[in-house]
């Protein structure tokens, strides 16, 4: 049993630097890399969604674990093979039509990344149709809604309704998120999930399909 | 983030011209009306009128002449270090440098369990020395409570002892009498090895209330004062008139008087034992013209606190005074309000060593815990204004508006990341700025009650700054009350 803890200190404490070095090290020691990713990577963004939650770290913080926990995950991804990707999750997200504001979907996708989801970033504006056709395409088993604007909140529920016209709602969950949602306005709707934040989003996420 | 002695100045209610009006003013006041004394200070009276005043002893008044003033403000240091514990808490008072604690001599606590008000304890007292030492942006602190529950006899020795234990921070109060003095400075030089290392590194000092506004000597606290000089502990020489009752009802007038009265005050430290150290300790207040108590939260307390350490300043002494007091009898939206106000005003104002800065309700009669925490956070967001906006090559930040380039973002930015535990105010934890959802969750907790969970945190961690050995050497000594 490989002790993963230095690997996890060195992520949170924002050491990247030295990251690659330690992955390096725990396979030479013979440490399984899905162990390393579950165990290390992914154990360590939990900690950071929960520091981000207690507002303990900071949002670019939280980004630059992001980051050095996908140089990470390229290291293992050659390694891994089918045993890291066949069960994960596969989560459609974007801004819906009307509303042009990004980074708080971008910052959910890039947790749900680091917590292993496989995340297909539609970008922003985008009509439902364009949603419907991405859940195909992608076969997704999540979707996510963002808005910023109260003026665009009208929208995800014309985008919830797509996608139950299309007989895709038994196949995918949705999320929604965004300021001025709250879990009252996503049970109007008749999404399954909403999060406050993009930390309890990718936990949200997991907890979906698990 | 040490946001502890920045530079102050900012903010200057009186204008250069204003500043000589008022100093001469002060100057004609002490030649022409003077200052009175009673029994007990016949040598002080002495050694002014050798030094050159007229002293007209039936009517027990005294007449300082202007080259004399002058003279003795000269020799007082233009520099005061009052030292913590550990160096890193040390106070470099001098220029506009900002330091802000606790104020003294409450008998009243919000109960930190109840929330009812109740008299205060020798073990209150080391609770909030805990808080105190923990807190940050609290520099330093004034012995924020009396022990109500003990003899009288003990207070000198007991609150001195109480507040040493708990903080490594500097620590300053009243004593008693003389005889008081004397026990503490003993206590002190104990702790620090020798009454010389104690006047090396002086980590207490002494509040003296020498004057009794308008212009009259308070015998007992002027002969402390003037034995604490001769000993060479720092001492502030505190005068607190109120406009309108103590002093004139206007700003301009309570300002003169009071400088009057310090001028005299310093004028008696230097020819007691030239060059010793010693704070300008005008407290400028107001009368609350409802019931001619004192009114600690006006905003005219910021701004007349600002104008008295322009005065000091001119005449290049280092200040103590006061602000963040309010008049709300718990930590409400008026404490909120009127303790940020005289906060930033009189940091903004530069003066030295702001006490009552931390912790106290209902003016100066009561404490409680959570308003320590409260007003930490108040002290901080106030020195933060202080360090002003930095506009240099980095700060600019050309060089990452390129990279990034239009349309896109900051947010992983090198840059970005190597200010941002630096450029913004870091809370200590009171403020929330979470989602509705977030903080409905967690118990839709409002200000008071986040501080007061932060305080209980806080307490719960114990430590002692006096060594075993040398508290028990001091319990061999001293009557000591508070439990090993």
């Amino acid at each position: 049993m490989t002790d993963f803890s230095e690997i996890r200190e060195c992520l949170v404490g924002l050491d990247d630097s030295r990251l690659p070095g330690l992955i390096s090290r725990a396979l030479d020691a013979g440490a399984a890399p899905a162990d390393i990713l579950n165990q290390g990577l992914i154990a360590a963004m939990d900690i950071v969604g929960e520091r981000m939650e207690n507002g303990e770290m900071f949002i670019p913080e939280v980004l630059m674990a992001a980051q050095s926990m996908s140089t990470g995950v390229d290291i293992l991804k050659p390694l891994l093979g089918d045993e890291g990707g066949s069960d994960r999750g596969r989560v459609v997200i974007g801004t819906v039509q009307g509303d042009l504001h990004d980074i708080g979907k971008n910052l959910v996708a890039m947790m749900m990344e680091s917590a292993g989801l496989a995340v297909h970033n539609l970008g922003v504006d985008i009509t439902p149709e364009a949603f419907v056709a991405a859940v195909k395409e992608q076969d997704a088993n999540i979707l996510c809604l963002s808005a910023l604007l109260t003026t665009t909140m009208p929208m995800m529920k014309q985008t919830v309704d797509a996608i139950v016209e299309s007989g895709l709602r038994d196949k995918v969950k949705i999320m929604v998120g965004g300021a001025p949602v709250t879990q009252g306005f996503a049970e109007e709707i008749g999404a399954d999930a909403f999060a406050p934040d993009a930390g309890s989003a990718a936990k949200q996420a997991k907890s979906l399909i698990s | 983030m040490n946001l502890m002695g920045l530079q102050g100045g900012q903010y200057q209610p009186l204008t250069q011209d204003q500043v000589k009006t008022i100093h001469g003013a002060a100057l004609q006041i002490l030649e022409t009306t003077g200052i009175t004394y009673e029994t007990g200070l016949e040598a002080t009276a002495n050694m002014l009128e050798a030094a050159g005043a007229r002293v007209n002893r039936d009517e027990k008044r005294i007449c300082i002449p202007r080259d004399l003033i002058e003279a003795s403000v000269a020799k007082a240091p233009e520099q005061v270090v009052l030292c913590g514990r550990d160096p890193k808490n040390d106070l470099n008072l001098t220029e506009n440098r900002v330091h802000m604690g606790t104020g003294g001599g409450t008998i009243k606590i919000l109960d930190p369990d109840t929330g009812e008000v109740r008299a205060t304890t020798l073990q209150d007292l080391h609770d909030v020395s805990r808080l105190v030492d923990q807190l940050d942006n609290i520099h330093f602190l004034v012995r924020p409570c009396i022990p109500t529950d003990i003899d009288e006899k003990d207070y000198d020795i007991n609150m001195f002892y109480t507040c040493l234990r708990g903080s490594g921070k500097h620590v300053m109060s009243g004593v008693n009498d003389e005889a008081g003095l004397h026990k503490v400075i003993e206590m002190a030089s104990m702790i620090a090895g020798s009454k010389e290392k104690l006047q090396e590194r002086p980590f207490i000092s002494v509040i003296t209330s020498f004057a009794i506004s308008p212009l009259k000597l308070c015998t007992q606290s002027t002969l402390i004062m003037q034995e604490a000089i001769r000993n060479r502990i720092p001492v502030a020489l505190s005068s607190a008139p109120m406009a309108g009752s103590t002093s004139p009802l206007t700003m301009a007038g309570t300002l003169a008087q009071l400088h009057a009265e310090e001028l005299a005050g310093v004028t008696i430290c230097q020819l007691t034992n030239p060059g010793a150290p010693l704070l300008y300790g005008g407290i400028p207040g107001m009368a609350n013209l409802a019931t001619m108590g004192y009114c600690g939260g006006a905003v005219e307390c910021g701004m007349m606190n600002a104008a008295i350490h322009q005065l000091s300043e001119y005449i290049k002494v280092p200040n103590y005074n006061s602000s963040c007091l309010s008049d709300a009898k718990l930590p409400d939206a008026q404490a909120g309000y009127e303790k940020a106000f005289t906060a930033v005003l009189n940091a903004m104002g530069g003066s030295n060593y702001i006490h009552h800065a931390a912790g106290m309700l209902e003016s100066m009669l009561a404490v409680a815990h959570e308003q320590f925490v409260i007003d930490d956070e108040i002290i901080g967001n106030a020195c933060k204004v202080l360090k002003g906006i930095e506009v240099d090559e980095e700060h600019l930040a050309l060089e990452v508006i390129d990279s990034v380039g239009p349309g896109g973002n900051f947010m992983t930015a090198p840059h970005t990341m190597s200010h941002i535990r630096s450029e913004y105010y870091n809370s200590n934890g009171v403020t929330d700025r979470k989602s509705r959802d977030r903080w409905e969750a967690e118990g839709s907790l409002d200000a008071r009650q986040r501080a007061l969970n932060i305080a209980k945190k806080l307490l719960a961690n114990q430590k002692s700054y006096i060594t075993e050995e040398v508290d028990q050497a001091i319990r061999d000594r001293f009557n000591i009350i508070l439990p090993a």
